[in-house]
């Protein structure tokens, strides 16, 4: 049941990354001409059109990720604690406290792309694209690390 | 609730949750406390020294993260549902960039908490 839970967690993160890395690239650099490249065409993305799917990604990837902790705390942090890995254990404290403040920011990060108000500056927009993105990175690699830290049959 | 009133709520929920988050991890205020291994949840927050030896946390291990998550959702909900409450040329006056400053200064925080950890 957990590898089950962890697969489909690690999956739903992959389609969060995907989604929220074309949206960062179309927000920060986007697609004036038509794109004749691989990142011309990765950027050129209408951006909006992503912020129902992230959230809905986001959500459902924290609400896994809350599951499995459940029994990363029992079965694998003991004997991460016993090794004494330490700073793999505070990169992944890390990535909790960045997960929970990023889950708060979805509604204003959804009102930005999906509702804003007439005087709201573009960069507010951006700004909250951009510290999602980096949340969703971290998270996406720290829980890699994690995940592999044991190595292949341990 | 209308679009205006929800773009308040959103914007003073996501601000004031990152900040109560850093207060409820600084300070430890869980709002519980879960011990996964015993499927247990008792309200407030649990250290196994306040009851017996620390190595009781090997054998029933406490989780803080949702309890810290809860108490900063309950309390931003609160700023939430006020700002909501407001009249609209208040609620515009507020700078829109604390919606992001605010969060990103908490992540600092959260990385700044986390360094004893660096140390061990």
């Amino acid at each position: 049941m957990r590898t089950a839970l962890l697969i489909v967690h690690g999956l739903v993160a992959v389609a969060l990354l995907g989604a929220i890395s074309h949206q960062a690239l179309a927000t920060w650099a986007p697609s004036r001409a038509r794109p004749n490249s691989f990142f011309g065409r990765f950027r050129a993305v209408p951006s909006a059109s992503y912020a129902n799917a992230i959230v809905v990604l986001y959500a459902v990837t924290a609400l896994l990720g809350g599951i499995v902790y459940l029994y990363f705390r029992i079965d694998i942090r003991p004997d991460l604690e016993r090794a004494g890995e330490w700073p793999a254990l505070g990169l992944f404290d890390i990535k909790e406290h960045f997960i929970a403040i990023g889950l708060a920011l979805l509604p204003a990060y959804w009102v930005s792309w999906r509702r804003p108000r007439a005087g709201d500056p573009a960069r507010t927009r951006v700004a909250l694209t951009s510290i999602l993105t980096i949340i969703v990175w971290w998270a996406f690699l720290i829980g890699h690390v994690l995940n592999d830290i044991r190595g292949f049959g341990a | 609730m209308t679009s205006s009133r929800f773009h308040s709520f959103a914007f003073a929920y996501g601000t004031a949750f990152a900040v109560l988050y850093v207060i409820a991890l600084k300070l430890d205020l869980a709002l519980f406390t879960v011990y996964p291994s015993l499927g247990l949840i008792l309200p407030g927050t649990h250290h196994s020294r306040d009851v017996g030896s620390p190595a009781l946390a090997f054998l029933a291990p406490e989780m803080y993260w949702y309890g810290w998550t809860a108490t900063a959702a309950l309390g931003a909900l609160v700023f939430g549902i006020v700002a909501a409450l407001l009249p609209e040329r208040w609620t515009q006056r507020v700078w829109p960039d604390w919606q992001w400053v605010v969060p990103a200064f908490a992540m600092i925080a959260c990385v700044y908490l986390t360094l004893p950890w660096f140390r061990l």
